[in-house]
């Protein structure tokens, strides 16, 4: 008898290499950022904070992603754990940093669930009927559906095949250009007015000062960036995943650079058209369906619904980025002993982490649930707050992704300048950067006048960005006194710690190095 | 000896019954079978460490005990399992290249073309890709849900 077990080859990893190529992984890269939910979801709002330099931010957020990206990719060459910022917290900082980092990553998770069941909900609608879209019982309910679903989808592992992702993306990226070449055209022609009630909107003629930063108080900006990172959200990831094996052709590297450069140019023109086509207040008085909404100004009725469509397939493949990252670091974290082992319970004819996928549906419809009602009773805009919520818990976690590089791999930052530039500057210049976004939006946001209305006397995105986060701190202590084994592990030995240019870049497993010295094995 | 003949197998149970037929073929043939599972995760997220080790701990289970149920019908035929972890057609197509494997069998648990389009299917794509001859072998009626 013979049992083999063989490790794939390069070519097909990813999304059905061996067939599609370059083609192929790019989609990857682009369809998981979901470039057309992401617009619908912040262009409004980062148009409120900035004007008609939505550009310019737009551009900027994706700097500190950028640098972070670079930490994701030597943390993953030590350690390709599923639970990413949870297992390199423990190692760079020790077991109860880990723990926090990974919850942070589950919460912004759970923090940007509602807004993408909202935004399917009212898209759907929309779809059908205008009027019908403001009916927050029937957005809701599509909404729940909507999480169901995909959950559901998640725990059976389907995916779409790669030609359908093809297809789907390729609408979305060719509907958000058509878009944004009209509604540029009309800018710079004759222009269009649009008059709703007593308030008369018109084009403005594109600058190309827009992209620049000149005229913005810090406070904007920061409050710029904290929506704006939000939209290369998981773009990183799928940097690393194409980069993660030994053997790799040229694809992944130049798969990397173009979905990168398509993603940047998507993200720009679209918001250029978007503040032109008939101003920047247009668009933050339209803030919950912008992009709906400039469709119909610029575009054929027909359009408009491929538009809905898109936005509609983008929020699905979101969803799916959002659902696989959260119940994977649950999984690790029940894996490594740190949580509950039944988060890490394999569905075996699935192979999917069933009670983690149904245990985050179910918080995500009640934390929606739940925001929906402080929403529709108070004069709090919580839902729309979520964004800049999931902001802070984004830039919480990956600034400390970027921090336990540095610290991870610091006997290593020296041997060469391009380990102490790409292992320490940048993932400290994006760390740094990210973390100050997350301090800065506390300090403002504790003020009633931060936007979205108030919680408990302060800000609303202060208390919906904090209070799970928080929630993390007396769950990670009961955890600390169920699981000492995991709480007894020490951060890895910087003299442990692996050369990633090295034979063997794979650090020690996870539990080698306890606080009493190394363990046997 | 007459080259190998490659049967593809689930966790779900799918290929099961395709793995009967791949034995009767064998015996008749003079050939070995080797049970294929493969298993590859989504990349719309991060899939390493304990993950990837349960994933393999399932294939290994679920395969040998094919293997064994197939065994005890079957003392006389030679029946060796490979775990690939790839996608199900190029875990296949690999195992197959790497035997020189004389036919693939897979079961098909009757996806339409639409599904088959939508989601992709192993049966529809192994068919177009495959150098060697394929035997698609139907699942039996009461299991054909998949």
């Amino acid at each position: 008898m013979s049992t083999v077990v063989q490790e794939p080859a390069m070519a097909d990893k990813g999304l059905k290499g061996g067939t599609l190529g370059l083609v192929a992984v790019i989609v990857i890269g682009v369809a998981s950022t979901a470039p057309g939910y992401s617009l619908a979801a912040s262009i409004g709002f980062v148009t409120d904070e900035v004007g008609v330099k939505a550009p310019f931010i737009m551009l900027f957020a994706f700097v500190p992603m950028a640098c972070i990206a670079a930490s994701f990719f030597y943390m993953n060459k030590a350690d390709p754990d599923c639970g990413t910022n949870f297992t390199w917290g423990v190692r760079a900082f020790g077991p109860k940093a880990g723990w926090i980092a990974g919850w942070g990553c589950i919460v912004a998770d759970l923090v940007i669930m509602p807004n993408l069941a909202g935004i399917s909900g009212q898209y759907m609608v929309l779809l059908f009927s205008e009027s019908a879209a403001d009916n927050i019982y029937l957005t809701t309910s599509i909404g729940i559906l909507f999480i169901v679903a995909m959950t559901w989808i998640c725990w059976k592992g389907i995916e779409l095949s790669a030609r359908s992702q093809v297809l789907l993306l390729g609408t979305e990226l060719v509907v958000l250009a058509i878009f944004a070449v009209i509604a540029l055209a009309k800018s710079f022609g004759d222009g269009v007015t649009e008059t709703v009630g007593d308030v008369t909107y018109q084009s403005v003629t594109p600058s190309l000062s827009w992209m620049s930063p000149t005229g913005l108080s810090s406070s904007g900006i920061i409050a710029g960036l904290v929506l704006a990172v939000f939209i290369y959200w998981g773009w990183d990831t799928c940097v690393s995943v194409n980069e993660e094996s030994k053997d790799s052709s040229k694809t992944p590297g130049r798969a990397a650079v173009l979905s990168t450069l398509i993603l940047l140019a998507i993200y720009l023109i679209v918001s250029y058209g978007a503040v032109s086509l008939l101003g920047p207040a247009f668009v933050t008085d339209n803030a919950d369906e912008a992009i709906y909404q400039l469709g119909k100004v610029a575009l054929p009725t027909w359009m408009v619904k491929l538009l809905v469509i898109a936005v509609l397939t983008s929020a699905a493949a979101s969803c799916q980025t959002t659902i696989l990252p959260a119940t994977r670091t649950m999984l690790s974290m029940g894996s490594h002993g740190a949580a509950p082992a039944k988060l890490a319970r394999i569905d075996r004819k699935r192979l999917t982490p069933d009670f983690s996928t149904w245990l985050f549906g179910a918080g995500s419809v009640l934390w929606y649930l739940m925001l929906v009602v402080v929403s529709n009773n108070t004069e709090t805009d919580a839902y729309s707050a979520s964004i800049a919520a999931v902001g802070m818990a984004i830039a919480v976690y990956y600034g400390l992704s970027g921090v336990s590089c540095i610290v991870y791999y610091r006997r290593h930052l020296t041997t060469s300048i391009k380990n102490f530039v790409l292992m320490g500057v940048l993932p400290g210049f994006g760390g740094t950067v990210l973390i100050y976004v997350f301090c800065k939006t506390v300090w403002d946001a504790r003020n009633a006048d931060y936007g979205y209305g108030t919680l408990f006397g302060v800000g609303t995105v202060l208390v919906i960005g904090t209070l799970l986060l928080l929630l993390g701190v007396p769950l990670m202590l009961w955890c600390s006194m169920k699981y000492p084994t995991f709480f007894s592990y020490a951060p890895d030995p910087p003299d442990t710690v692996p050369d990633p240019y090295g034979e063997d870049t794979l650090a020690a497993p996870l539990g080698t190095y306890t606080k009493g010295g190394r363990r046997g094995g | 000896m007459a080259a190998d003949i490659i049967v593809g197998i689930g966790p779900d149970g799918s290929g099961d019954h395709a793995a009967e037929h791949a034995v009767t073929l064998a015996r008749a043939l003079g050939s070995t079978v080797v049970l294929v599972f493969g298993y590859d995760l989504s990349t719309l997220g991060p899939r390493g460490g304990p993950l990837e080790e349960q994933l393999e701990a399932v294939a290994d289970e679920v395969s040998t005990a094919v293997r064994e149920r197939l065994i005890r019908a079957n003392p006389d035929v030679a029946i060796d399992v490979e775990l690939v972890r790839d996608r199900a057609v190029d875990s296949l197509m690999r195992a197959a290249e790497a035997r020189g494997a004389s036919m693939i069998v897979v079961g098909h648990g009757g996806a339409g073309p639409l599904r088959a389009a939508l989601l992709g299917s192993t049966t529809y794509e192994i068919i177009h890709r495959s150098t060697i001859p394929v035997l698609v072998v139907p699942d039996p009626e009461e299991s054909a849900d998949a």
